[in-house]
C-alpha cells in the first residue's frame, strides 16, 4: 500500500511540502538570528550618528538573502521539480 | 544628470577694503563653496570677523530663548518679511515683547510649582484627618519630640514602658494605624527604636494652623484661585504666538545670515592688507561668479581660476572636491535614496536617475495590484497635505511615482484587491471549459482576460494570475533577468568609475569580470533550462575565464572567495516575485475567507451569493476590509524596503563609495525663507 503511495505521488508529493516548509522556515530563522545582532548594533549607531542610517541598513540587510535561498529551494521543490509527472 | 555638476577651482584675492562687500555678494549670489583656511602658511593668518558678530550672536542666543518660551517651531511661512521691517522691529520683539514673554512664562511656571506644592501638602494631611488634633499641635515644642507616621499594630504599650510620660494618639488609615507620639526629647531614641519595631514610617505635617479639613478647604481654594491665574496667561503665551510667529522666524533669519556674514572671514586666510578666498564653484556659472565679484568691489579684487593640473595637485593633496548632484525635477525625489546611503564623490556616478527608473518598477512588480496602488495613491495624497516639510514631501513622492507602476503591473497581473476578486467581474474571465483545457495543456497564466480584448501577450500570459504554476516559472525567470541587467549596469558604471580614477587594473580586473560571470552564468542557467547545449558550453567556458581574470586582479586568488557573493546577487532578485507572491496570497486568502467561508457559514450553508443574508454580507465585508488593510500595510512596507535592498546591496556594490562619501556642495549663503528676497 505504501509503495502504492509512492508510486501515485501521495506521500512522496506531502513529504515534499513538508521540505518546501523547512527550506523557507529554517532559512527564516537563520536570517532573523543573523539580523538580530546587527539591527541592535546599528540601531546603536543610529542613535549616535544618524547619518549612518544608509550605510546601518545595507548592513542589516545583508543576511536577507538567506531567506531568499530557502525560499528559491522552496519554489524548485514546488513548481520546478517534477518527478512524478 | 548621471555625474555631478562640473566643478573649478577659484581664488579670490583682494583687499581688505573691499571685504565687506565681497561677502555681501558672496552671500546673495550663493555660489562659492569655501574652502576653510587651515592656518597652515605662515604669510597668512585666520581671518577676524568683521562688523557686529558678537551683537548679532547675543541677540540670537536671547531669540531663541523667548521663541522657545512660544513654542515656535521651524513650519512652512505663512507670511514673509522685508528685512527693513525686520530690523525696525527686532527691538521691540528682543525687549518689549521678550521680556512680557519671560516674565508670563516665568509666572506659569511659578503657578505650577505652587499647584504642586499645594497638591502635596494636601496629600500630606490628608490622613491626620484621622487623628483629633489641629495642624499646629503638632509643632512649636521645645522639649518633646513628635513622631507621626502609620505602624503595622498597636504601639500604646509598648512606648508606655520606655516613656511613661509620653503621649499616643492613633486612628485608623487604610490598612495601617495612624499614630502621633508625643514624647518628652529625653527618651526619643527609645521610643524611635520601639516604633521601629512596629514598622513605623513617618508622615510629613506641613506647617499649617487650625484643622486639618479647613486647611484643606484653604488650599483647595488657592489652588483653584492659581488655576484660574494659569488659564489666562497660558493664553496669552498662544495669542502673542499667532502674533509674532512669523516674525520671529524671519527675525532668527534675519540675524543667522547677518552671523554668517560678519563670521566669514574665520574661513578666509587673511594679511595685514589683504583677504584670500579658497573655493569652489560650478564651472557654468564661473563667469558670473566672476563678474559680479569683481564688479562688487571696483576693481580693488581679484577673481583667479586654476587649471585642472592645479586643481588635481590640490586635490591629491587631500582636498575635497564638493559634489553638487543636479537632476530633472522628477527623478529628485530619489536622490532621498541616494543621500541616505552616501553623497557620491566627484568622480563616481550620482545613481538617483538609475533608482528612479528601477525602484517603482521593483514596487510595482512586487505589489502588483490596481487596487492597492490606487489606495496608495490616495492616502499619500492626503499625506502629503498634511506632513509638508521636504522630507516627508521627497519620500512621498517616491512612493507615489511607484504606485503609478504598482497599478500598470496590477494590469498585467489581472489583480484588484487580490488575484481571482473583482478583476473577473470588472473585466471578465476565460469560460470554465477553456480553462480546463488550457490547465490540460499546462498552458494555464490565469483565466482573466482584457475584455473584448481577451489575453494578450506571447502565449496569451497576461493578465497573469501569480499564484499560477506556469506564471510563477515565468517570473522566477524575469526576476533573475531583471538582476543581471540591474547588476550589469551597476559593473559597467563601476568600470567607467575606476577609470576616472585612473585604475586600470580595478576596471578590467576587478570589474569587468564582474560583469562578465554575471551575465554567462545566467546565459548557463538558461541553456541548461531551455537543453542548448552550445550555450552552455559558451557561458562555461566565459565564466572560466571571467574567473582567470578575478585570479590576475587586484586581489589575487583572494578574489575568487567573492564569487558565491555574485552567484547570491542574482538568486537575490527572486525576491521581487517572492514578497510578490506572499501579498498576493495573503489577499487571495482574504477573499476566499469572506466569500468562501464566512459569508456561507453566516448565511446557513448558501453557496449562491444572491442567498447570502444581511448580517453574513456585514460580517463578511469587516473581515475582507481588515485582512485588506493589514495586507496594504504590509504591501507598502516590504516592497519599499526590499528594492532598497536591491540598489544598496546588490548594485552600489558594484560601483558606488568604494572611495569613501563625499562632501555635499554647499555653497556660501543662505536660502530665505521667512524674508523677502
Amino acid at each position: 500500500m505504501v509503495v502504492g503511495a509512492i508510486n501515485d505521488g501521495g506521500i512522496l508529493y506531502g513529504l515534499l511540502a513538508v521540505g518546501a516548509g523547512l527550506a523557507t522556515g529554517l532559512a527564516g530563522i537563520g536570517a532573523g538570528v543573523g539580523e538580530q545582532g546587527i539591527g541592535a548594533a546599528v540601531v546603536g549607531v543610529v542613535a549616535e550618528e544618524p547619518g549612518f542610517l544608509g550605510k546601518g541598513l545595507f548592513l542589516m540587510l545583508l543576511p536577507e538573502t538567506l531567506i531568499i535561498f530557502g525560499l528559491a529551494v522552496s519554489l524548485i521543490l514546488m513548481f520546478a521539480w517534477t518527478p512524478f509527472a | 544628470m548621471l555625474r555631478p555638476v562640473k566643478m573649478s577651482r577659484v581664488v579670490v584675492a583682494g583687499s581688505k577694503d573691499v571685504l565687506p562687500p565681497v561677502i555681501e555678494k558672496l552671500h546673495e549670489l550663493r555660489l562659492l563653496h569655501i574652502v576653510n583656511y587651515n592656518g597652515s602658511q605662515p604669510e597668512f593668518e585666520l581671518g577676524k570677523p568683521i562688523g557686529k558678530a558678537r551683537e548679532h550672536s547675543e541677540d540670537l542666543i536671547k531669540l531663541r530663548s523667548v521663541a522657545r518660551y512660544l513654542d515656535i517651531k521651524n513650519k512652512a511661512p505663512d507670511v514673509t518679511y522685508p528685512d527693513s521691517q525686520v530690523i525696525s522691529q527686532l527691538d521691540t520683539l528682543l525687549n518689549s515683547v521678550g521680556n512680557d514673554v519671560t516674565s508670563t512664562f516665568e509666572r506659569i511656571v511659578q503657578i505650577d510649582a505652587d499647584i504642586k506644592i499645594s497638591q502635596d501638602q494636601i496629600n500630606a494631611m490628608r490622613p491626620l484627618a484621622a487623628l483629633p488634633l489641629d495642624l499646629d499641635d503638632y509643632y512649636g515644642y521645645e522639649s518633646v519630640s513628635v513622631f507621626v507616621g502609620t505602624v503595622a499594630s498597636a504601639v500604646d504599650a509598648d512606648v508606655a514602658r520606655v516613656s511613661p510620660n509620653s503621649k499616643v494618639f492613633s486612628g485608623s488609615s487604610k490598612n495601617a494605624i495612624l499614630v502621633a507620639v508625643f514624647a518628652p526629647a529625653a527618651q526619643a531614641s527609645e521610643v524611635a527604636a520601639v516604633l521601629a519595631e512596629h514598622g513605623y514610617s513617618e508622615n510629613s505635617v506641613p506647617k499649617l494652623e487650625g484643622s486639618v479639613d479647613s486647611a484643606i478647604a484653604t488650599l483647595e481654594g488657592k489652588i483653584k484661585s492659581l488655576e484660574g491665574e494659569k488659564g489666562p496667561a497660558v493664553k496669552k503665551l498662544q495669542d502673542m504666538k499667532k502674533q509674532y510667529e512669523d516674525m520671529f522666524l524671519a527675525a532668527d533669519e534675519y540675524l543667522s545670515i547677518q552671523t554668517q556674514k560678519a563670521e566669514a572671514p574665520l574661513r578666509f586666510a587673511e594679511t595685514a592688507n589683504a583677504f584670500v578666498i579658497d573655493g569652489w564653484v560650478p564651472t557654468a556659472d564661473l563667469a558670473k561668479l566672476k563678474s559680479e565679484i569683481e564688479g562688487s568691489a571696483g576693481g580693488h579684487v581679484e577673481v583667479q581660476v586654476l587649471d585642472d593640473s592645479e586643481a588635481e595637485n590640490l586635490v591629491e593633496a587631500g582636498e575635497d572636491v564638493p559634489t553638487k548632484i543636479h537632476n530633472p525635477a522628477i527623478v529628485r525625489p530619489y536622490e532621498l535614496i541616494t543621500r541616505l546611503f552616501a553623497i557620491p564623490e566627484y568622480k563616481e556616478f550620482d545613481p538617483s536617475l538609475l533608482i528612479f527608473i528601477f525602484f517603482p518598477i521593483f514596487f510595482g512588480m512586487i505589489l502588483g495590484d490596481i487596487g492597492y496602488g490606487i489606495m496608495t495613491i490616495l492616502v499619500l495624497m492626503g499625506l502629503k497635505k498634511k506632513f509638508r516639510t521636504p522630507g516627508w514631501q521627497q519620500l512621498i513622492n517616491i512612493v507615489m511615482i511607484a504606485s503609478v507602476w504598482s497599478i500598470i503591473f496590477g494590469a498585467l497581473f489581472g489583480e484588484i484587491f487580490g488575484p481571482l476578486g473583482l478583476w473577473g467581474k470588472v473585466i471578465g474571465q476565460l469560460p470554465e471549459h477553456e480553462i480546463e483545457a488550457l490547465k490540460a495543456a499546462g498552458a494555464y497564466f490565469g483565466e482573466g482576460v482584457y475584455g473584448p480584448l481577451g489575453r494578450l501577450g506571447p502565449m496569451g500570459m497576461l493578465p497573469m494570475d501569480r499564484l499560477a504554476t506556469n506564471a510563477v516559472l515565468m517570473l522566477i525567470g524575469i526576476s533573475i533577468f531583471i538582476g543581471v541587467l540591474h547588476c550589469s549596469v551597476g559593473s559597467i558604471l563601476g568600470i567607467k568609475t575606476e577609470l576616472n580614477y585612473g585604475e586600470k587594473k580595478h576596471a578590467y580586473f576587478e570589474r569587468l569580470p564582474v560583469l562578465l560571470f554575471q551575465v554567462f552564468f545566467s546565459l548557463l542557467l538558461l541553456g541548461l533550462i531551455l537543453g542548448n547545449m552550445a550555450l552552455v558550453g559558451a557561458g562555461g567556458l566565459v565564466i572560466v575565464i571571467s574567473m582567470v581574470m578575478m585570479v590576475m586582479g587586484p586581489e589575487g586568488p583572494m578574489g575568487l572567495a567573492h564569487v558565491p557573493f555574485y552567484v547570491s546577487n542574482l538568486i537575490s532578485y527572486l525576491r521581487l516575485l517572492a514578497i510578490g507572491l506572499a501579498s498576493v496570497g495573503l489577499a487571495f486568502a482574504a477573499n476566499q475567507l469572506a466569500f468562501y467561508v464566512i459569508m456561507p457559514m453566516l448565511s446557513g450553508g448558501a453557496t449562491e451569493s444572491s442567498e447570502f443574508t444581511i448580517p453574513a454580507v456585514i460580517v463578511g465585508t469587516i473581515v475582507l476590509t481588515a485582512v485588506h488593510f493589514i495586507n496594504m500595510l504590509l504591501g507598502i512596507l516590504s516592497p519599499f524596503m526590499h528594492p532598497l535592498r536591491l540598489h544598496y546591496v546588490e548594485m552600489f556594490t558594484k560601483f558606488y563609495s568604494s572611495h569613501g562619501g563625499g562632501v555635499e556642495y554647499s555653497p556660501f549663503g543662505h536660502v530665505r525663507r521667512y524674508l523677502k528676497a
